[in-house]
């Protein structure tokens, strides 16, 4: 009989949300080995064994799984989205195969995102019982919580913050804090901390911001380290970014499926069926920001992405009708950082320029009003 | 007199020029970048020196604008006040010479872009994303095939009356698609006329996609250069295409006119001595964290006159050291 491995697991990361996973996985007693930060040699090492049509995020997340693979991992754990269906579910049929004709031996372990295969997954793989499996759920929810809180934030500040950077040196040590808590007590007293200080972060108040409203494809919108930093460096140049995009927005909709009706019903004007991924979502978040005066909006998706690229062609309409400024960036291997530097600079004047006009057209109204009533 | 210097490194071309406070341009220079921005740069401010000095004209630098892909490195070892895309640069420049217009259609080395404003500021744009098939590069590889010279490649254009359909989506295959049409006895004329308006076509069903082209509509950028492209933009557009004066350097105008805009108190311009001295630029990987960022470093006689490239700022919130 052969001795039962114990189970060093990995999984993809997923931007900042990666710790909070970690943490989950390792209160249930597994070893946890992360794949490095997203970097381009572990873009390029996926994009080499990947079929080359897949796509970009299969082949980043394939080149964190090899880099750790190297390092002992034996387990990789995969999870199926959430939401209309992509070619993200076949991700774990496609990697586990990859890796196997690549000569690596790993036990791929493939889960839907339902309460229940999750629950059966963690009960195949970990002896932790219901009562530690439940208390590990809600050390994880706190901790995404306050990363989403803090990502919310720094959001905010970025634009305002008087010291340029200030923000982002808080936040990056703010989640190296966080990943190194074990339990609820440390979470809470680091939670503490990390809000002061980003509270403490001296702004200015009257300054004019833009805003611009992201949406796309869910990794690309939220991973820092695929998207080129773009919340960061549109932040620092004055511009509000605005995200519907994180995990608990993925959650509820998976707890709550009338949103997904709600979101079909506002967009029939535009789309009468499902494409799959986050494409309505990404038409009703348009809607949204439209509705809202943004002064922007970012679609960011891989390249590849059916669903975005399907619905692209609607949201130029949106932008048409709306005259607001619109850019698409479609990421993948192949595209320099420096390339897309310029279309953000260019894209962050034909914000401000979109605003200031706004203003203009406003106070011309202005002034017309006492005008008009005179004449009356 | 007080001038703006405006410097505009692109993939293939280096372009100055000098502005006075009208926004008049008083010199303009384009020179090959040969893969070497540096030297580029430091050709083109020696020739702008001699040609003042010839012209015993006594210029005060004011400010210094530069924009291109290469606008960092120039920013930083020739010490200029503004670093501007050139997608703003070139709209800026363009509108200060047609005034109301509303399109830019602008074809370089290695890009092509296009520009829509409204009341002298852009709206919205696009650029070639992942594929440069017809740019400036490609026509200056075919002119060098078929050994005419890339200035008489208009002209010849001009008198073809019947252009060769070529496939143009992929210059690999659209070269492979002109060597079979030679072969089959077409005119050199007409190919090059086909090669002008399968450009045209690819540029406006690939980069100007579902963007919404009215007139006035500039063409500028190294390709407007070459009238048989002009006509096959007007052909295809039905439209009037106005070429502006200064067109293959309207990123540099533009940076000038923009440095002009917003006058620094003090320039930084290092002067033009920059020429003489000894400037390397090299490039590191960081390794301090997975990311691990190529930091690049511009160093005027052995000191780091700026480091960039680097996310966390690290390295490029050092203090230079000159």
């Amino acid at each position: 009989m052969a001795i039962k491995e114990k189970p060093v697991v990995t999984f993809a990361r997923w931007g900042n949300y990666t710790i909070a996973f970690k943490g989950l996985f390792e209160q249930l007693g597994m070893k946890v080995i992360l794949p490095p930060k997203t970097n381009p040699s572990i873009v390029s090492e996926g994009a080499k064994i990947a079929p080359e049509l897949f796509c970009f995020p299969m082949k980043v997340t394939l080149g964190g799984y090899l880099a750790v693979i190297k390092q002992g991992v034996n387990t990789i754990l995969s999870m199926q989205n959430v939401g209309g269906s992509c070619r993200q579910k076949y991700y774990g049929l496609i990697q586990e195969k990859v890796l196997k004709d690549g000569g690596y031996e790993v036990k791929f372990v493939d889960f839907r995102a339902t309460p229940r295969d999750i629950y059966r997954m963690i009960k195949e793989n970990s002896d932790a019982s219901d009562k530690q499996i439940a208390a590990a759920f809600y050390v994880f929810f706190e901790k995404l919580f306050l990363i989403e809180k803090i990502e919310k934030i720094a959001q905010k500040l970025r634009p305002r913050e008087i010291k340029k950077g200030g923000t982002e040196k808080i936040v990056r040590e703010g989640l190296a804090a966080i990943e190194k808590t074990a339990n609820l007590k440390d979470l809470l007293k680091a939670k503490k901390e990390i809000l002061s200080l980003l509270n403490k972060v001296e702004i200015d108040k009257n300054k004019e911001v833009f805003k611009v409203g992201m949406m796309g494809e869910i990794y690309t919108v939220t991973d820092p380290s695929i998207n080129f930093d773009l919340e960061a460096k549109l932040g620092l140049d004055g511009i509000e970014i605005h995200r519907q995009m994180n995990v608990s927005y993925h959650m509820k909709k998976l707890l709550f499926p009338w949103i997904d009706w709600a979101i079909q019903r506002r967009i029939n004007h535009y789309l009468k069926s499902t494409v799959g991924g986050h494409g309505r979502d990404a038409i009703s978040e348009m809607l949204d920001f439209v509705k809202e005066d943004f002064d922007g909006v970012i679609q960011i998706l891989p390249f590849g992405c059916m669903p975005e690229v399907t619905v692209r062609p609607i949201l130029e309409k949106i932008r048409q009708e709306n005259n607001i400024p619109f850019l698409s960036l479609s990421l993948d291997e192949q595209v320099a950082e420096a390339g897309i530097n310029t279309r953000l600079e260019a894209f962050a004047d034909v914000v401000k320029n979109y605003h200031f006009k706004k203003q203009k057209n406003l106070k011309r109204q202005e002034n017309l009003k006492p005008l008009n009533e005179k004449i009356i | 007199m007080k001038c703006y210097l405006g410097i505009d490194v692109g993939s293939i071309s280096t372009n100055f020029v000098l502005i006075n406070e009208a926004g008049e341009v008083v010199y303009s220079l384009y020179i090959r970048t040969e893969g070497n921005p540096i030297k580029a740069v430091q050709a083109g401010l020696t020739m702008l020196k001699q040609s003042l000095k010839e012209k015993k004209i006594e210029v005060e630098v004011a400010g210094v604008g530069a924009t291109g892909s290469a606008r960092y490195l120039v920013g930083a070892i020739t010490g200029a006040d503004l670093m501007k895309n050139e997608i703003t640069a070139h709209a800026r420049g363009a509108s200060h010479f047609v005034p109301g217009l509303r399109t830019i259609l602008e074809i370089g080395g290695q890009d092509s872009k296009i520009i829509i404003l409204e009341d002298g500021a852009s709206v919205d744009f696009a650029m070639n994303l992942i594929c440069s098939a017809g740019t400036g590069a490609f026509l200056d590889a075919q002119a060098n095939r078929l050994k005419i010279p890339i200035e008489q490649f208009g002209p010849l254009a001009l008198k073809s009356k019947k252009p060769t359909q070529l496939g143009a989506r992929c210059t690999v295959f659209c070269e492979s698609d002109m060597i079979h049409k030679q072969q089959i006895g077409h005119k050199t004329e007409d190919i090059i006329a086909g090669l002008c308006h399968g450009l045209v076509r690819n540029f406006l069903s690939s980069v100007a996609k579902g963007k919404n082209i009215k007139s006035k509509i500039v063409f500028q950028g190294g390709v407007s250069e070459n009238p048989g492209i002009k006509k096959a933009f007007e052909d295809a557009l039905q439209e009037e295409v106005i070429i502006p004066p200064y067109n293959t350097v309207m990123g540099a105008v533009g940076s000038a006119l923009l440095v002009r805009d917003n006058p620094p108190e003090h320039t930084r311009f290092l002067g033009f001595d920059i020429t003489e001295r000894d400037i390397r630029c090299t490039a590191f990987n960081c390794g301090g964290c997975p990311n691990n960022c190529e930091v690049i470093e511009a160093r005027i006689d052995n000191k780091i006159a700026a480091r960039w490239g680097d996310r966390c700022g690290k390295w490029s919130s050092q203090k230079p050291e000159i």
